[in-house]
């Protein structure tokens, strides 16, 4: 070791790259499952009648959101993070055998996870609560691989040669520090078994809050896993791979610091949104509304920051690949912090809440910009961490369009779906009864939900591709050197 | 000044934590020192009723349907008086959902009656045409764990002081007593009287001898959990 | 004095001078331009773009030896 010149070192990079690849394919796959049998019910006993307990739309819901969230998403923070935090610390991991430790400790844990997941959500294991579905034993492990990361993080941060701490790591902080927070308040609950000395099945608990205070602290965490888990490491993603990719600097590091300062302020107040005519107290609701709207300011301080640090450099969006992914992530940034606020505003929210507008506008968020830049991270760090050229750029392309068309297809379905529900549910007719009864506002969205299916199967068709384009970047593309790694990411034909 | 937290990760992290707690502390503590009252008429779940909860938990039912009815005339219309908040004070977790892909069932207990669940379960869209939900066949067979639905009855009453052997206020100004069995056959012994009221309204056979013979399918414990709400 | 005052009161005031706060650190980094290290705010973007493990930090840390 001592005459070799010191290294960054991925190991863990690459072990969190395998898992990004793997888990996205397995939660859009289910996504997509999920909305054929929303379009065509038949699709629930797919696999015959005995095993329609574990087919049904029911049982896969939570797994579908979870493992997008909690396996494709973490993942791919935890890889980038292995990736970035080197590199904008100027430390190798290499150079401590601990962090390396932590690092293998943390991956080995987080797949243990993910079948403890994967296993109780099939069996109906769940708490109900929407991202937080996992019972006490599993909210445990969660934690002990959370803290675990923490550790890998501050002991990274601890040994840095660079003392100024670049605005990504900022952001890496804020999401470490944000989930941790709302994931262990939101899941305070008692063992029953425990509590009841040794009755029922082992794992049960029941929650600490009861009704509306219990839907308080579950929108208070389930907004902001949004924030800290959707937002703000994808963030960090951002700010170091674009301007790394294009070889420009951001364009006002000024104003990512106020954008970070503002968005941690703000975003934690908009929970309220999701309980706007609720029985939550008024004000708690009012203030939900207008702290959403007030949000609009720092998600696009830094989402103009992004588009503004092309600056004189657009011809790169026609020629990479790779800065297309980037600059449609932030457009769609762009679009779903808009879209959100107007959700939130009281009068809209009437109609949008409880119907697939909402559906919609996570997926614009989800599809277009967290997996889109997810990806776009993965393709720039491949050639460096395996030291091959990417596969195929027109693969690339394909891919792109393939699943903008796939994301188009499903807001905009979504859109004209939730807008009609909503209307139909509220209109009266001349005498002043429902003009519609439930079944009617259901029949009537069969054609949206079909093009929603076909738009999400496009994109898993694009996940597809990425993973092919990766595997075989990975083991078969052509060796790069060093030196062409700069900035623009070598692409084969 | 400002620059000298970017260099310093412990007290910037303090400081994000600060920023993000913030809105916690003054938003949802002070929410909970008033805690919340039931309303009159609110019972504590019974023992089959909260194993049908929990039926209703493990297969996410609150993934379609609601339980939160907003104070518009289209919804009071369709599904009855608009929710308050005590009448969720023995709801751990709520069940509010967040998504209608079928209708509120806030107050199904008023307006629908075992044996239309019991067909709609078997077969949804042979009773209502057009229905995209999926058929729930295999609670017929499967077994309602009563033992963890009375270890929470137990849990709640002692650790949040629900008051369960309690007179309640009802509605018409009567009182009512939801009462805890002593032991765990007690709890069993009362759940299954519940359940032959249920099962008395309902046509298949197979469960009709299941309850006969002292066990419970989860369909019999979901449908007394559905019965309950109004 | 009930619990929901003196929420309102503090959430008023805090909220207030937050906004203050905020204002002044704009004000600052835009008049001051320079960190207290005398570099020039957008150098810290130069993080990203020089990365590699051998170039030289924008800031060293002092606490940790030179290799």
């Amino acid at each position: 070791m001592e005459d070799r010149p010191l290294e960054y070192d991925y190991t863990i990079a690459k072990l969190f790259m395998y898992s990004t690849i793997v888990l996205g394919i397995v939660g859009m796959l289910v996504g997509v499952i999920l909305a054929w049998e929303m379009a065509f019910p038949a699709v629930n006993t797919m696999l015959g009648e005995g095993l329609a307990e574990y087919t049904n739309f029911s049982r896969l819901r939570p797994l579908h959101t979870d493992a997008v969230i909690f396996g494709f998403t973490l993942s791919g923070i935890w890889a980038t993070w292995y990736y970035v935090g080197q590199r904008v610390l100027k430390v190798s991991m290499a150079e401590s055998p601990f962090l390396m430790f932590l690092g293998k400790l943390h991956f080995t844990l987080y797949m243990v996870g993910v079948v403890l997941i994967v296993g109780s959500l099939l069996m109906g294991i769940t708490t109900s609560k929407e991202y937080a579905e996992f019972e006490w034993p599993i909210d445990i492990a969660i934690v002990i691989i959370w803290v675990i990361w923490g550790m890998g993080l501050f002991g990274l941060i601890g040994i840095r040669r660079e003392k100024s701490l670049y605005i990504s790591i900022w952001y890496y902080i804020a999401t470490f520090l944000g989930i941790a927070m709302l994931y262990i308040f939101n899941n305070l609950a008692i063992p029953t078994y425990f509590a009841s000395d040794g009755i029922g099945a082992w794992y049960h608990s029941v929650s600490m809050y009861s009704g509306t205070n219990d839907a308080i602290v579950q929108w208070w965490y389930g907004h902001n896993a949004v924030a800290f888990g959707f937002t703000v490491p994808i963030v960090a993603m951002i700010y170091y791979f674009l301007p790394k990719e294009s070889g420009q600097a951001v364009y006002s590091y000024k104003l990512s610091i106020l954008s970070f300062w503002g968005l941690m302020f703000v975003y934690i107040w908009a929970g309220g949104h999701h309980l706007l005519f609720s029985t939550v107290p008024d004000w708690m609701q009012t203030m939900g509304s207008v702290f959403s709207i007030v949000l609009i300011l720092p998600s696009w301080g830094s989402a103009i920051n992004m588009l503004l640090t092309m600056k004189g450099e657009w011809q790169q969006v026609a020629e990479s690949p790779l800065i297309k992914f980037m600059i449609l992530a932030s457009t769609f940034y762009l679009f779903s912090t808009l879209e959100g606020p107007i959700q939130a505003i009281k009068s809209v929210n009437a109609l949008a809440h409880f119907t697939d507008w909402i559906v919609g506008h996570v997926h614009d968020g989800v599809l277009g910009w967290v997996a889109f830049m997810i990806m776009a991270a993965l393709f720039h760090m491949a050639p460096r961490v395996f030291k091959r050229k990417i596969y195929s750029k027109s693969l690339m392309n394909t891919q792109f369009w393939i699943q903008t068309l796939g994301v188009i297809l499903y807001f905009t379905s979504m859109w004209i779906a939730g807008i009609t529900q909503g209307m139909m549910w509220r209109a009266h007719d001349e005498f002043g009864n429902l003009a519609y009864s439930f079944i009617d506002t259901v029949t009537v969205l069969h054609p949206y939900y079909t093009i929603r299916a076909v738009g999400g199967t496009l994109y898993l068709v694009g996940m597809f591709i990425f993973a092919y384009n990766m595997f075989k970047t990975m083991t078969s593309s052509e060796r790069v050197d060093e030196s062409e790694l700069q900035n623009a990411t070598p692409m084969g034909a | 000044m400002f620059h000298w937290l970017e260099k310093n990760p412990f007290f910037f992290a303090v400081a994000v934590f600060l920023t993000i707690a913030f809105a916690g502390l003054v938003e949802i503590l002070p929410n909970f020192a008033q805690q919340s009252q039931p309303t009159v008429g609110t019972k504590p779940y019974s023992t089959l009723e909260l194993a049908g909860r929990h039926v209703y938990i493990k297969n996410s039912c609150n993934a379609c349907h609601s339980q939160l009815v907003r104070p518009f005339k289209a919804e009071t219309d369709r599904y009855g008086h608009y929710s308050m908040s005590g009448e969720y004070a023995y709801d751990r977790p709520f069940l509010w959902g967040s998504k209608r892909t079928g209708p509120d069932l806030m107050r199904v207990g008023n307006y629908r009656t075992t044996d239309w669940h019991e067909n709609h379960m078997k077969d949804p869209a042979g009773v209502v045409p057009g229905s995209i939900m999926p058929a729930y066949r295999w609670m017929f067979t499967n077994l309602a764990d009563i033992d963890t639905a009375y270890a929470e009855q137990i849990t709640v009453k002692n650790v949040f002081a629900v008051p369960y052997n309690k007179p309640l206020p009802m509605k018409d100004g009567s009182k009512e007593v939801v009462k805890l069995a002593d032991s765990l056959s007690g709890a069993h012994a009362s759940a299954l009287a519940e359940a032959k009221l249920v099962v008395a309204d309902m046509n298949d056979k197979n469960v009709k001898e299941m309850v006969n013979n002292g066990q419970i399918p989860e369909i019999v414990a979901i449908i007394a959990y559905m019965n309950s709400l109004k | 004095m009930d619990i929901a005052t003196l929420q309102a009161y503090g959430y008023f005031f805090l909220t207030g001078f937050l906004v203050v706060v905020l204002y002044a650190y704009i004000y600052h980094l835009y008049t001051r331009r320079k960190s207290n290290a005398g570099i020039d705010y957008e150098e810290y973007s130069n993080i990203a773009l020089d990365d590699d493990i051998s170039a030289t930090p924008i800031e060293k840390n002092e606490k940790r030896e030179v290799q």
